[in-house]
């Protein structure tokens, strides 16, 4: 079941941390800067704490962080909840053997890779992104966790930008974010 | 050539910053095993990619303190003296041979991330460090650099700031172009991140020929930040970057080969 936190009284602070850039990185996008909640420590561990308050004793033992801003708050969580973290990458950076999940941007296709024996059958992941537009990245992520047995439980994300239907494209799974942008 | 351990020098107490979660101890293994580079093998291989200078650099001494440190030593079980906690961090990296050029051992931390308590260890030598430091901003290398930083700067309770490629940061940025091995990269930062006078760490995962350390370091002392220290879980001796750092310091867990 997913959740918004409107009512814990963290969530304005965090909220008002996060810069909108118009126009980045072309015309007519707004670009959520969560840069700007990283230079204020207070506001940066109510994030990662409003996550692990969520994850804590749900016996998850992955946290999949999607490249780059992924990166920036998932291991914390990862480290706080006692599970591993696994960097899910644009092509060609991880070495070594992986598996790769196609996607469709809107114009054109990525990739996403993951390691292959980073995670075995039967564990239970979160996936973790700074922001849901579209949903296609984060689909391509539970993919990837899906295709070698994982369990995705949820998909958490900082901010959603619910115009653009992301949380509908997720298969069925559950989406957890802290704020909205409309 | 036989991964060197560096002990911490300044380690004040064992406390882990983070709660101890009930499945600390369950091992979690790669199942693709770790491939350690036999000796001959990595100095042929090295050839190829590093200017060794006919003056060998003298044996590398044990991590340094900064000037203003103060704090007791530990003592410390190992043989070495070296923190306990080192051995298993070295040995859940994992060395790609060839990658991402014939040539080029790389060295792979994503193994150590899988390992719940080594990467905690990891991150707990470098707090221990750095927490009565009066270091206000870590500035982290784009990717791996995110893996790090963020962790430390949370339980130091510095500001967190992402040193980027080009164009990557909305908003106004100011860029540092440095010198790869064929032509340039740049490096970015958000203008109004750091102030003047603010101290600050960087972090990387790994220090090869200390460009990338280099050009973030001129941007942190661009806009008048004290660059206190560079910090990375792995070097890589035989590429000299510490000496590229000039009058900085580095400080370091484990060397690669």
């Amino acid at each position: 079941m997913s959740a918004y936190r409107d009512e814990d009284p963290r969530i304005q602070g965090i909220k008002t941390k996060i810069r909108v850039v118009p126009n980045f990185p072309k015309p007519g996008i707004m670009f959520q800067d969560i840069t700007t909640l990283l230079l204020d420590p207070k506001a940066f561990k109510d994030t990662i704490d409003l996550f692990v308050e969520r994850y804590k004793g749900k016996n998850i033992s992955v946290v999949a962080g999607i490249e780059a801003r992924g990166f920036i708050f998932g291991p914390p969580i990862a480290l706080a909840i006692g599970a591993k973290f696994v960097p899910l990458r644009k092509p060609r950076k991880l070495p070594g053997e992986v598996i790769s999940e196609e996607y469709i941007l809107e114009y054109g296709r990525d990739c996403l890779e993951m390691h292959v024996g980073a995670v075995e059958p039967g564990e239970r992941a979160l996936v973790v992104d700074d922001l849901i537009a579209t949903g296609g990245t984060l689909c391509a992520a539970m993919n990837l966790l899906e295709r070698v047995g994982a369990e995705v439980i949820e998909c958490a994300c900082l901010i959603e930008l619910p115009e653009l239907q992301g949380r509908g494209r997720l298969n069925g799974k559950p989406l957890y974010v802290l704020v909205e942008y409309q | 050539m036989e991964i060197m351990h560096k002990a911490s020098s300044s380690l004040s107490c064992k406390i882990s910053f983070f709660p101890s979660p009930d499945n600390i101890d369950s091992p979690r293994t790669l199942a693709t095993p770790f491939r350690h580079s036999s000796a001959s093998s990595n100095s042929q291989l090295l050839q190829l990619q590093l200017n060794r200078s006919k003056n060998h650099r003298p044996a590398l001494s044990p991590l340094r303190c900064t000037a203003s440190d103060s704090v007791k030593r530990q003592e410390m079980a190992g043989k070495d003296g070296q923190d306990p906690r080192i051995q298993k961090i070295s040995s859940a990296i994992r060395v790609i041979p060839d990658f991402p050029k014939p040539g080029i051992m790389f060295q792979d931390i994503t193994t150590l991330l899988l390992d719940t308590k080594a990467f905690r260890d990891t991150i707990d030598l470098f707090v221990e460090r750095y927490k009565d430091k009066n270091i206000s901003v870590v500035a982290g290398i784009e990717a791996r650099g995110f893996i790090f930083g963020p962790p430390i700067a949370l339980a130091i309770g510095a500001k967190f700031v992402p040193m980027r490629k080009p164009n990557k940061l909305p908003g106004e940025v100011i860029s540092e172009e440095y010198s790869l091995e064929y032509g340039t990269d740049k490096m970015e930062m958000h203008v109004g991140a750091v102030e003047a006078g603010e101290r600050a760490l960087i972090i990387d995962d790994l220090i090869a020929t200390g460009g990338t350390l280099c050009a973030a370091i001129r941007l942190l002392e661009r806009v008048g930040v004290h660059v206190v220290e560079c910090a990375c879980v792995i070097e890589l001796p035989e590429l000299k970057g510490r000496d590229r750092l000039g009058d900085k310091p580095l400080f370091v867990l484990v060397d690669g080969a």
